[in-house]
């Protein structure tokens, strides 16, 4: 399940492509679930650790990656940060849930600072959503569930 | 700074090309469309010029706020196109808000929050379309029949509510219109009401009628909300309740005609932070010393009469909301 808190969260990592820049490793980018959601996002294959090749940009580094894309990673990678995944467009949105299943698969969870209302699709799914403070508001399974819980805040 | 400025932006493989007409514009949408890549060659222009081979064609200086300073090179700006990216934690303070409005500058901001302290208009959200090397802004929203946005509204019978952000001179006017029907008006208060009124009220058939000037920050929460209750909510957004006044031909002006044609030609964003300010002040001078005379607190009876009236709902009419 994913936990998303809601609105301003200062402890949160607010510029993702920034630490993304002086936090990822090499080894993330050709990680098969990188690869998929690189691919997916970005439209863009991976050559390798250090070279992305753009159907728009040509051969591009890690770096000049969506923010969205980097985003994903961090997710993915670093467990030590919560993120703002309104770096996020709603093309991301399945790839932040299926990270958190597989957090979940681990007995972990996955919670991420959300400053706009995404869309997650039709569902299901299962969001715990939270105010600012941390509360839970209750579990959102569908797109519309997500909204009445989530609207309020947004 | 006025007008409507054309930009085109580019390098040997990507080149972007839009139209900026007021003061605040939206970018967000999906990723992996090119908003960074866009705002880097504004960057890359305004530190390198020509040297960056940055191509930029535009009537205005383009430039980038990249300080953490950035309100110092905020003013340092004038008459130019900022652009702001997204990574920027400032945008939504009341601060930044505070620095940006009431500036001769336009702003092209790359965020997906929803940003409640700028009137933005729903008008100006936009993402980024792509076709090859080639990219254009395309609006978020866009408006059908009499400004009517969101999903086809499937609503087979009457409102039983027309619910309006106004409290002062638009409510007044519906309420007088509607208060032989059984259409029942009320008033949101201002537009960040209108979401939690809807969201207490979902039984209801509501007609939604607000300043689409200055409702980008709720159009995100309320049109969702209306796709997923198209059978009984319609969201209507026509600029603002004064420019529905004058454009319902009650006001004689010779220059009128062309100010609603081409708004972005006359308003000064230095002057007016949203163009409703600057339709009230429009309507405020257009009728002054008439029947129409138009001070916001209070209607003037000449509105209300049932052929003027009938003029102004003419522009947003749907089934007994007319």
């Amino acid at each position: 399940m994913l936990n998303v808190q809601l609105g301003d969260m200062p402890d949160a990592v607010f510029n993702t492509a920034e630490y993304f820049k002086n936090a990822y490793l090499p080894e993330w980018i050709v990680k098969p679930l990188s690869v998929q959601m690189i691919r997916d996002v970005d439209r863009s294959e991976v050559v390798g650790p250090s070279l992305i090749q753009s159907p728009v940009l040509g051969p591009i580094s890690p770096l000049q990656l969506s923010g969205g894309v980097k985003t994903l990673m961090l997710l993915d990678n670093d467990r030590s940060r919560v993120f703002n995944v309104s770096t996020c467009g709603d093309n991301c949105a399945k790839w932040i849930l299926h990270i958190a299943d597989s957090r979940a698969r681990q007995k972990r969870r996955l919670l991420v600072n959300l400053r706009h209302l995404m869309d997650f699709g039709a569902g299901p799914f299962r969001i715990r959503v939270r105010d600012p403070e941390g509360k839970s508001l209750g579990i959102a399974t569908n797109r519309v569930e997500f909204l009445l819980l989530a609207g309020d805040y947004l | 700074m006025r007008g409507t400025h054309r930009v085109s932006i580019g390098n040997k493989r990507v080149r972007f090309r839009f139209d900026v007409r007021r003061n605040i514009t939206v970018v967000r949408g999906d990723s992996g469309t090119g908003k960074t890549t866009l705002y880097d060659l504004v960057a890359a222009h305004m530190r390198e010029g020509a040297d960056s081979r940055v191509q930029l064609s535009c009537d205005r200086p383009c430039v980038a706020l990249t300080d953490y300073d950035w309100r110092h090179q905020l003013a340092g700006f004038s008459s130019s196109i900022v652009f702001v990216d997204e990574g920027a934690r400032y945008v939504p303070s009341e601060e930044f808000a505070a620095a940006v409005l009431g500036t001769d500058n336009y702003y092209v901001i790359f965020s997906r929050e929803p940003l409640h302290q700028l009137p933005y208009s729903v008008n100006e959200i936009y993402a980024i379309k792509t076709s090859g090397r080639y990219h254009s802004l395309e609006p978020l929203y866009r408006p059908r029949v009499r400004h009517v946005y969101g999903t086809p509204s499937t609503v087979r019978a009457n409102y039983e509510t027309l619910l309006t952000e106004d409290a002062k001179s638009g409510y007044e006017f519906y309420r007088k219109r509607f208060e032989q029907t059984d259409i029942v008006c009320v008033s949101a208060q201002n537009n960040s009401g209108i979401y939690p009124w809807l969201r207490r009220h979902l039984e209801r058939r509501v007609f939604v009628v607000a300043d689409g000037a200055a409702f980008g920050a709720e159009a995100g929460r309320v049109l969702a909300l209306q796709e997923s209750h198209a059978d009984s909510i319609t969201i209507c957004l026509p600029e603002s309740f004064e420019w529905l006044l004058l454009s319902s031909g009650l006001v004689r002006n010779p220059e009128l005609q062309s100010i609603l044609r081409s708004p972005a030609d006359y308003i000064e964003s230095r002057d007016h932070t949203s163009w409703e300010r600057f339709f009230s002040a429009l309507l405020t001078r257009e009728t002054q010393g008439t029947a129409f005379a138009y001070p916001e607190a209070r209607l003037a009876p000449a509105w209300i009469l049932e052929q003027n009236a009938e003029q102004v709902m003419a522009l947003i009419r749907d089934r007994n909301v007319r």
